[in-house]
């Protein structure tokens, strides 16, 4: 293994073994016999390893998982991970090597006389990579083990990575350390007119390479790494999502830079504005908008509010400053380690698999702060994205590139 | 007049562990540790057999025949006695047996896969046992 953090006191070091005997505590608790997880956000929580190819662990009620991945990874999986290389298995299309022979040899042995309940993930999202159990994938499953029930137990990995711990937090408020450094070579690129003939695909490489230098591993977002918007793109309407484009930079438009790093599958998510060249007062009224909506929205978070009750404080302040059909009406999304993107909390609201909007937040809760202003008829728009802690009567705010809308 | 064995017979194991020792040098195998249940299906007579190797820091110590309750090893290949028996006559490569699924194989994959060339060496050691099938 390359590193493995066993030391306690590693600032990163996340007790993975003491995750796994929470979980099969959970699972006792359930009736799941044996758990197999497919889900990216829990393949990160278990294995501490980024997993890019169908992967799977499979939980026994006591003892070490075995995670399964496309045997072209398989060594480097377990190189990374806190497992073994007997408990990272790869799987190949080869006789007896393809997935589910192997899962059925896998989860088995936990099942008396084969019967017994078999833990899976399923469900829906609006996250593409969440790796729910295919449909085709749990017919093959029931078929191999006939006399097994697979049941959707996902909730028991989900309340148990509500909470941050320790190593995972600092894994975090360092991938933020990373994109301010990301922020600060973007800074440096546009300001005094810099950014004449630069194209957004070019800025996000840029960003790219200063947040490697430091130690990201990659742009992780799926929506294209990091996201930049120049004119136009900026205030498309309804719109917070922006993979680059190759189009160039201009004088008098605003720009967005939304970047992104990952850190030990801690993730830093990080999105800055500006107006290039001289600005226009509309465009400075505009900015100014967003600027204090973000404060206040900041200001607000803490313990035991909801993403309902900061909404209304929120739309409220928009309603007064009569600039509230700019405001996207959401102001958050959840994370945790690689693949935990989107939902806050648990999956128990009105929608199902979407945020609760009475979800009361908890210290130690990891959330992006996302908002954004889109104002279409003039091309202008603005994001603002950043990790933060709820730590009870206030929040933390991980990436600390200062607030503003810089003109440059 | 040259001898020959019967496939699968206790004088064939014994004759495979003699030339797989002889030919094999440690360095050869890569001072591997290992073991390996291959298991024919369909084999003449209707019933499934077993051939068992164990390997010891690069040297083959065992080769025996199994049956009834078949020993624990690191691997095991399944494929009916005619997919063996050409894979013995350089008919068929173990390679494209697992491929098409004609063979399977129980074990770590990646590992396996490492390990592929030292059983490709066992493997031509053993084609040239003079053997009736």
């Amino acid at each position: 293994m390359v590193e493995t953090d066993t030391a306690k006191d590693d600032p990163f070091f996340i007790d993975f073994a003491g995750r796994i005997r929470q979980l099969q505590a959970a699972m006792a608790d359930a009736g799941v016999d044996v758990y197999l997880a497919s889900r990216l956000r829990t393949l990160s929580w278990t294995l501490d390893a980024f997993c890019p190819w169908r992967s799977f662990v499979v939980i026994p009620p006591h003892g070490l998982p075995t995670a399964l991945t496309f045997v072209i990874d398989a060594a480097r999986v377990a190189d990374d991970s806190w497992l073994d290389e007997d408990h990272v298995l790869g799987y190949g299309p080869m006789g007896g090597q393809d997935q589910i022979p192997l899962l059925k040899d896998l989860i088995k042995p936990h099942l008396p006389g084969g019967k017994g309940v078999v833990g899976i993930e399923t469900g829906m999202g609006t996250y593409l990579p969440e790796g729910h159990l295919t449909h085709l994938e749990y017919q093959y499953l029931s078929a191999a083990l006939p006399d097994a029930r697979l049941s959707n137990v996902h909730d028991l990995v989900d309340r148990l990575s509500l909470l941050a711990d320790e190593g995972t937090v600092n894994r975090f408020r360092e991938a933020s350390r990373i994109v301010d450094i990301g922020h600060q070579a973007v800074y440096r690129a546009v300001q005094d007119g810099g950014y004449e003939g630069m194209t957004e695909t070019e800025l996000a490489g840029l960003a790219a390479y200063e947040m490697r230098k430091a130690g990201s591993e990659w742009e992780w977002s799926f929506t294209g790494g990091n996201e930049i918007a120049s004119g136009y793109r900026t205030g498309l309407a309804a719109g917070a999502c922006t993979p680059a484009s190759r189009r160039v930079l201009r004088r008098g438009e605003p720009l967005m830079v939304d970047l992104h790093a990952m850190f030990k599958l801690g993730l830093g998510d990080h999105a800055h504005n500006y107006l290039l060249g001289e600005a226009t007062p509309r465009q400075r009224w505009h900015a100014q908008n967003f600027v204090d909506t973000v404060q206040l929205c900041l200001d607000t978070y803490r313990a035991g509010i909801t993403p309902s009750s900061l909404a209304d404080s929120v739309l409220d302040f928009c309603e007064q400053g009569e600039f509230a059909e700019y405001m996207v009406p959401g102001f958050e999304h959840g994370i945790g380690m690689l693949g935990d993107e989107w939902r806050i909390g648990l999956n128990e609201g009105p929608f199902p698999y979407w945020t609760n909007p009475e979800h009361e937040y908890q210290a130690g809760e990891l959330l992006i702060c996302a908002m954004q202003y889109a104002c279409p008829e003039e091309e202008i728009g603005f994001r603002y994205e950043n990790p933060i802690l709820i730590t009870g009567r206030c929040c933390e705010a991980l990436s600390e590139f200062p607030l503003s809308v810089d003109e440059v | 007049m040259e001898e020959r064995f019967q496939y699968l017979s206790p004088e064939w194991a014994q004759e495979a562990q003699r030339r797989l020792q002889a030919d094999l040098t440690p360095e050869k195998m890569k001072h591997l540790t290992s073991s390996m249940l291959t298991v024919y299906t369909g084999c003449p007579g209707g019933a499934d057999c077993a051939v068992y190797y164990r390997v010891v820091d690069g040297v083959v110590q065992e080769v025996s025949l199994a049956e009834g309750d078949l020993p624990e090893a690191e691997f095991t290949i399944t494929a009916g006695y005619d997919t063996f028996a050409r894979i013995s006559q350089a008919e068929l490569k173990a390679r494209a047996a697992l491929m098409s699924g004609k063979m399977t194989l129980r074990g770590n994959l990646v590992k396996a896969l490492r390990l592929a060339p030292v059983v490709d060496r066992l493997n031509e050691v053993l084609s040239t046992i003079p053997t009736d099938y």
